[in-house]
């Protein structure tokens, strides 16, 4: 063996073992940085079971105006869950059909006014027809309708959230 | 020219010190046996650093308070994605930084590097202390049956010291007894004082207190080349072992410490099983003792070790530091080796206590089996549950469609609309003042958008909205 040789055995050997080091000192980094991100990452959707709401007994669904009801909605996000009262919109002459109260402009409370049969929002007047229907403001679609059901002659919701400020109707999470 | 590209190169370490941080670490080269032996300081790095970034992830969940600890500690075992098994690393890794601490000084005391390397002897020193302490702390913060008893026997050895003990217990707990005040109290020691006296310590050592000494280039450039793949190799199988033990076994978690624990025997972690095997043969007050004396005659003994030679007991014996060292180690080594022992062979040997914590393992693991169940928050503006039952006066129908998009679902009030609360006895809001202000709110003042609703509400209907809002209270 030359001398040569010799040395660039070494210088080898030590390329190799510095690759070695690295590769330890990676992989734990990686394991580490894979496991934080994955920890940390919100959790979408987190409630995967459906959950209905009661709003009325169908035998109060009656009249030709909406009718404003207030529903007790169990929202449950990280590891607490708080039961918040919302505001829908039951609309008798629509098929029973239900009204988030959220509107899709800015998230404010739309009001139903008795006296100009339509919907306002109080914030920045965006104006709704009594089936919702966007009529001005700066609203860019309807009001959101929500899923509902009929369960044991009471008339249920699902409480759904949608991205604000666009034209189409995104579910939120 | 060549010297001039290696300083080019180098213009970045300049700046942050890193030749001499080198030089801080590195010790004189060493081959065989005692070069693997000196791996001790990179594990204890490597786990360092694994409860500082493991202690910070946990920290984006948990919850100090004892309403909350325990469901935010549920929820990072079962939701989490990697919670389990972070919660599993930080706690099976503090166990292991003592034990590795102790290894490291042990290496250094064998190889006599204490008396050449005294900053890096007693920085170790300090950190195995604060180690100590720091997990101590920690035992408390899941606020489960196991967190309350080592939290009470925290506080039982802190009163017991002499003169100052019922102050100092008062202090550490914030209060005469255990509550959600020392909880919070438990987790600012554990996560900023004595964290940050350990990260203080490290500091220190490294880039304050170093010693300097001569240590040529050479030394350096072998040292990255043998020494680090050895550290590498060392600290990846204990990453490795750590990983799987966590993976396989979380981290103990028993019943909320809210409720009676009964039954429940708690079991300290490893590190503790000596103190906890000899506070069994200690009565009363003396624990405080075993406690508050042993440990700080064993840290300060080791402190002090490589001053011993210089001192005037050089003149009584040869070689002062190596004889008494060598009795603090043996005697240290034999009490945790014993007690531990005893400790884990009674609770085999005696058949009610062995049945009692398999029965708890098997709850704990039929727990595991269940879903999450989150903590009920009642909401601001939430209805108790009687309140029909009540004489009180029922939201009227009137007020939801008029005023409760801007004042509140309960008159609770939001962003530039008030709150509707506490109205009662307040002047110029009686029944027939809150009328008068529907009809006309400029007449007491009220600014748009507060508007008349002197044609949208019946008086009956305004009656009824004054009424009811009369009731509201905070």
């Amino acid at each position: 063996m030359t001398e040569e040789n010799k040395t660039e055995n070494k210088s080898s050997r030590r390329k190799f073992l510095s690759f070695l080091s690295f590769g330890i000192f990676a992989g734990m980094f990686g394991t580490i940085a894979v496991s934080a991100f994955r920890f940390l990452r919100p959790v979408a959707g987190e409630s995967k079971e459906e959950k209905w709401f009661d709003v009325l007994p169908l035998a109060e669904v009656k009249g030709d105006k909406p009718i404003t009801c207030s529903v007790v909605v169990e929202k449950q996000s990280g590891w607490s869950s708080k039961a918040q009262e919302e505001f829908v919109f039951v609309l008798p002459q629509n098929g029973n059909q239900v009204l988030s109260s959220v509107c899709p402009h800015e998230g404010c409370q739309v009001v139903w006014r008795d006296e100009s049969n339509q919907f306002v929002c109080p914030c920045h007047d965006s104006f709704f027809s009594a089936d919702g229907k966007r009529l001005t403001g700066p609203s860019q679609r309807d009001l959101d309708p929500l899923p509902a059901r009929t369960q044991d002659g009471v008339l249920q919701i699902r409480y759904v959230a949608y991205e604000a400020h666009k034209t189409e109707r995104i579910e939120r999470g | 020219m060549k010297n001039e590209t290696k300083e080019n190169r180098g213009w970045l370490s300049r700046f942050l010190r890193t030749k001499e941080f080198e030089r801080a670490l590195i010790d004189e080269p060493s081959s065989g046996l005692s070069a693997w032996a000196r791996t001790t300081a990179g594990v204890v790095a490597m786990l360092l650093a694994l409860q500082f970034i493991t202690g910070v992830l946990l920290a984006f969940y948990y919850v100090p308070s004892i309403e909350h600890a325990h469901t935010t500690v549920a929820y990072i075992e079962k939701v989490a994605p990697a919670g389990s098994w972070i919660r599993a690393v930080h706690h099976y890794g503090s166990a292991l930084l003592p034990l590795f601490l102790l290894l490291h000084l042990a290496q250094m005391f064998v190889r006599e590097t204490y008396k050449r390397k005294t900053v890096a002897w007693i920085s170790c020193v300090l950190l195995l202390a604060l180690t100590m302490a720091v997990s101590g702390m920690g035992y408390t913060l899941p606020w489960d049956a196991n967190a309350f008893s080592s939290a009470n026997i925290a506080e039982g050895m802190t009163s017991g010291m002499p003169l100052v003990g019922a102050t100092a217990r008062n202090f550490l707990l914030g209060g005469t007894e255990l509550s959600t005040l020392s909880l919070s109290r438990f987790f600012a020691l554990h996560v900023f004082i004595i964290a940050g006296l350990i990260l203080f310590t490290l500091l220190a050592r490294f880039f304050i207190l170093r010693e300097r000494e001569n240590i040529q280039d050479e030394t350096i450039t072998v040292w990255k080349s043998k020494q680090l793949t050895r550290n590498a190799i060392v600290i990846g199988l204990v990453f490795l072992a750590l990983s799987l033990i966590a993976l396989k076994y979380p981290a103990p978690f028993g019943p909320t410490a809210n409720a009676p624990t009964g039954e429940y025997i708690p079991r300290p972690g490893p590190q503790f099983l000596w103190l906890f095997q000899l506070l069994k043969y200690v009565p009363g007050a003396l624990a405080s003792f075993v406690g508050g004396v042993l440990p700080p005659v064993f840290f300060g003994g080791l402190i002090i070790l490589p001053f011993l030679d210089h001192s005037p007991f050089k003149k009584l014996i040869a070689r002062p530091s190596r004889k008494f060292g060598t009795l603090l180690f043996a005697s240290c080594f034999l009490l945790i080796t014993v007690m531990t022992s005893i400790a884990i062979i009674s609770d085999r040997r005696d058949a009610k206590t062995r049945d009692q914590l398999a029965k708890q393992k098997a709850e704990e693991d039929a727990w595991r089996a269940k879903p999450f169940e989150p903590l009920r928050v009642s909401a601001e503006n939430e209805k108790p549950k009687d309140a029909n039952k009540t004489n009180a006066p029922t939201r009227p129908d009137a007020y939801i469609k008029n005023c409760a998009s801007c004042h509140g679902a309960q008159g609770q009030g939001k962003a530039v609309y008030p709150s509707l609360l506490n109205l009662e006895g307040q002047p110029r809001r009686s029944t027939e003042d809150m009328i008068a202000l529907m009809d006309n709110p400029e007449a007491y003042n009220l600014k748009p958008p507060m508007k008349s609703f002197k044609d949208k509400l019946t008086e009956a209907e305004k009656r009824s909205i004054a009424v009811w809002i009369l009731t509201l209270k905070k």
